[in-house]
């Protein structure tokens, strides 16, 4: 298995059945996941995100374009054994304990246990519901009802897990729990595909982030790689000469150690060079690393 | 084993939903309306005793008959709903994560509602049974008759409203199979309800639409003390193969209909 979920030209519209509307969610997007990495898939609201989500799980079908899910296509049983999922809103049997809701998952997902009520207990202790074993599903809060989705996603030890939105709904202890496991699933080796609007907890966890705007795929790669290509440097001279660039010296600030330049890759050597035939002096270069949110504006023009 | 569980959860999830509590609740405040004209005539003078026996006969047939059609409604009620409520909640997602095939979940869906259409008719049986006991009438028949056809009717009512509600609204699904039963006995060659379709219209509509009629339990059932109508056994099975026959092609084109179904949320 070289690729544990891969997306190849894959276009989504929805269209109204005895009318004229046609919503175009996805544009030939095409990425791919290799096992055993965090993946982060970002965009704004309405970029496509749980299209593609849906696409992956088998509920929606393309109109046109490729989808594998480890080795196999979307919906296939062989495949979903091997799957953990936890949807935007995970719904439930209301009537339901959180025991119980997890012991008719661990039965549809064909797993076998030697001890299911220990299994299960783990479980809900793993995701801080111990304690909570005789109220009904219907009664939880939205934090809790979250977290019993997560581990309805751990209860058939899947390889890949995708998640929708994991930490929606949660409070900060509670998103750092999320972040906590996912980094323990990654120490596991297994597989982490989920969406997020909280741009600061992917980039603290992720290996490669895919980033949809509008049905498009915007930008898509190693998360180092994204962050680095920013592809700017920042330049600290001690004065500028008189007839300098007037849009970098617009932007120029003043700093204790100099003055700071923030100018792309590309120019750096021009910059320098014209700086020191100036006569000034260049105290310090650094290539600047930007995070992920600015980044995802900078991708997205903002429009989140 | 996947089948099973999520059966039985379709059935707890169907004992749970409120609107068929309420279905439930009417129909029972209904029968025990009913059972009052029926105890006051059983209290009759002797004068006028053959007099009220006839009524008495007559009203147990309409408590029968209200009871039978009133499963119908039920078994198309909650096929239908048990599918479109999963896919309006969005619990569909979870269970169709999990490797399950839609036609699994589909069975599944089914077999839950034919477990409380299992109960309806049990209940159905006591009811007829009580009632002709109190009214001091005898129901001759066979107890397995009372209960095997109408399960087979249920299931044909159910199979079709799940057919019809992987493509459309519960409500219309539920509109739509309860007229194809309404039409199936207005087109039936002993009915005159449609005098005015042409016959070969009739003819083809008896022949597509569910004919309810030939798995109607009233076939073989008199209350009164006459005697029951000996029907040979090859006669029965015929007619429930016609009626799981029926219900498995309403199964199989609902699955069909299922496979390709966008599951975003309503």
């Amino acid at each position: 298995m070289t690729t544990a979920l891969e997306f190849s030209g894959v276009t989504k519209v929805y269209k109204r059945v005895f009318s004229e509307e046609r919503v175009q969610a996805l544009t030939n997007v095409s990425f791919a996941v290799s096992p055993g990495e965090v993946c982060g898939f970002l965009g704004p609201n309405g970029a496509g995100k749980t299209t593609s989500i849906g696409i992956l799980m088998g509920f929606l079908f393309p109109n046109s374009g490729q989808v594998r899910v480890l080795d196999c296509p979307p919906g296939d049983v062989r495949a979903k054994a091997q799957i953990g999922f936890l949807p935007e809103n995970f719904a439930f049997y209301k009537f339901l304990t959180g025991p119980k809701l997890l012991a008719l998952h661990l039965a549809l997902s064909g797993r076998r246990v030697g001890d299911p009520t220990g299994f299960i207990a783990g479980l809900l202790a793993q995701v801080k519901l111990a304690g909570y074993e005789s109220l009904r599903v219907g009664r939880y809060s939205r934090g809790m009802v979250q977290r019993l989705g997560i581990a309805q996603a751990l209860v058939g030890d899947p390889q890949l897990l995708v998640f929708d939105e994991p930490t929606s709904g949660l409070d900060p202890a509670g998103r750092k729990d999320v972040l906590e496991l996912v980094r323990s699933l990654k120490q596991a080796g297994k597989t982490v595909f989920f969406s997020s609007h909280i741009l600061p907890e992917v980039e603290q966890i992720c290996d490669r982030v895919v980033i949809l705007d509008r049905g498009r795929l915007v930008r898509a790669g190693r998360m180092d790689e994204i962050l680095a290509a920013g592809g700017r440097v920042e330049i600290i001279a001690d004065s500028l000469p008189a007839d300098f660039d007037t849009v970098l010296a617009a932007g120029a600030e003043h700093t204790p150690q100099g003055i700071r330049l923030l100018v792309d890759a590309a120019r750096k050597r021009e910059v320098i060079e014209t700086l020191w035939a100036a006569g000034c002096d260049v105290i310090r270069v650094n290539p600047v690393k930007d995070s992920l949110e600015e980044v995802f504006l900078h991708t997205v023009g903002g429009a989140s | 084993m996947r089948i099973r569980v999520l059966a039985w959860i379709t059935f707890l999830s169907l004992l749970r939903n409120k609107l068929i509590v309420l279905f439930f609740g009417v129909f029972l405040g209904i029968v025990l309306l009913m059972s009052s004209p029926l105890l006051a005539m059983k209290s009759m003078s002797a004068d006028n005793q053959v007099q009220a026996q006839a009524m008495i006969v007559n009203l147990l047939s309409l408590i029968t008959a209200m009871v039978s059609g009133f499963g119908s409604l039920l078994a198309a009620w909650s096929a239908a709903d048990a599918v479109a409520s999963e896919m309006k909640t969005g619990t569909i997602l979870a269970i169709l994560a999990r490797p399950v095939r839609r036609w699994e979940f589909l069975l599944a869906k089914y077999c839950g509602v034919l477990m409380l259409m299992a109960i309806y008719v049990a209940f159905m049986f006591a009811v007829d049974i009580i009632l002709a006991r109190i009214a001091g009438q005898r129901i001759v028949t066979s107890p397995w008759l009372l209960l095997v056809y109408p399960m087979v009717r249920y299931g044909i009512y159910a199979a079709l409203a799940m057919w019809l509600v992987t493509a459309m609204h519960p409500v219309f699904a539920f509109v739509a199979v309860m007229f194809a039963g309404l039409l199936a006995n207005m087109v039936s060659p002993e009915s005159l309800g449609a005098a005015f379709l042409p016959q070969w219209l009739r003819t083809g509509l008896f022949y597509v639409l569910p004919s309810l009629n030939l798995l109607s339990e009233d076939r073989f059932l008199a209350i009164t003390a006459a005697t029951l109508k000996q029907t040979p056994w090859n006669e029965h099975a015929i007619a429930l193969a016609h009626g799981l026959d029926y219900a498995l092609v309403a199964l199989l084109l609902a699955a069909f209909s299922f496979r390709r179904r966008s599951l975003a949320r309503d």
